[in-house]
């Protein structure tokens, strides 16, 4: 048995391709299905870095690095969660049109085997997915990722030393 | 999710052998169709079938890599169904009553070993 894990969450969204990359690519605005965090980047292509930020950008969650960047059809990037010592994963982002919409597949692989991260990981995976569909599709967060994005935020003054923005430069 | 599409998930799910090949896949995320083969008597041409019926309702994501195909479980369709009936507020309670119901037939399976030892 390999000491890593790779899981897939795939889902159909009725929409444009150009709205779902949009989603998961943008810097202008917080991306909702991200739980609500905003993605700072120097310039999405191979080698750059992303944070995962807070709204306020006080705090910085995830950590990593562009791996591929094929507009608007693959997003790969490393994966690492501040506040938590695990070795970085890889997290990819495949769309694909299909007759009346888009099949977007998110696959998490290299997670290591019972870690943290991979809990947390999974579990988060389902609710990106869908949020990701709701809001393309209709323009609603649905309820728990509301819900998440809340305690995130009343959660914030107590976060970590090693989550502080400082920390994480661009 | 469209009546199709749900379709399509209930129609996969409505086969004890089509069950058992994702509880398998999810066991064994990436393992490939002569793993699974394995576990059923019957032909891998019917096993093939029934791994299109759970590809088409997205149960099961495949991924070619060289002669290789690796399976793996998608658990989002099954989610969308999920919450297409609870509510945001019959989800917890559910949930609660679920729990129940596994603690307390958990409980009786115990009582009944301990009988039997």
């Amino acid at each position: 048995m390999p000491d890593t894990e790779k899981s897939v969450f795939k889902v159909f969204i009725r929409g444009s391709i150009d709205a779902v990359w949009r989603e998961i690519t943008k810097t202008d605005t917080v991306q909702k299905c991200m739980f609500g965090m905003r993605l700072h980047t120097p310039g999405l292509k191979p080698g750059a870095p992303i944070r995962m930020r807070s709204p306020n950008g006080k705090i910085t969650a995830i950590v990593g690095e562009v791996l591929e960047f094929d507009p608007p059809h693959r997003y790969a990037h490393t994966f690492r969660f501040t506040n938590l010592d695990d070795p970085p994963c890889k997290v990819t982002y495949e769309l694909k049109e299909v007759t009346g919409g888009v099949e977007f597949t998110l696959i998490q692989e290299e997670m290591a085997r019972g870690a943290k991260t991979t809990k947390q990981m999974n579990q988060g995976a389902p609710l990106i997915v869908k949020t990701l569909k709701s809001v393309v599709e209709t323009g609603r967060v649905p309820f728990g990722m509301r819900l998440l994005c809340f305690i995130f935020k009343i959660m914030a003054p107590f976060a970590k030393k090693k989550q502080r923005s400082e920390s994480w430069p661009l | 999710m469209l009546p199709d599409d749900m379709d399509a998930v209930f129609q996969a799910l409505a086969h004890r052998d089509r069950r058992r090949i994702l509880d398998l896949v999810r066991n064994n995320a990436g393992c490939c169709v002569e793993n699974l083969c394995r576990h059923f008597d019957v032909s891998r041409i019917a096993v093939l079938k029934h791994l299109r019926v759970l590809a088409r309702a997205q149960l099961i994501h495949s991924e070619k890599v060289g002669r290789r195909r690796n399976l793996y479980f998608n658990a989002v369709p099954i989610q969308l169904i999920y919450d297409r009936w609870a509510t945001d507020y019959s989800a917890l309670w559910a949930s609660k009553m679920a729990d129940i119901k596994y603690r307390i037939e958990q409980a009786a399976q115990r009582a009944k070993r301990k009988r039997h030892a």
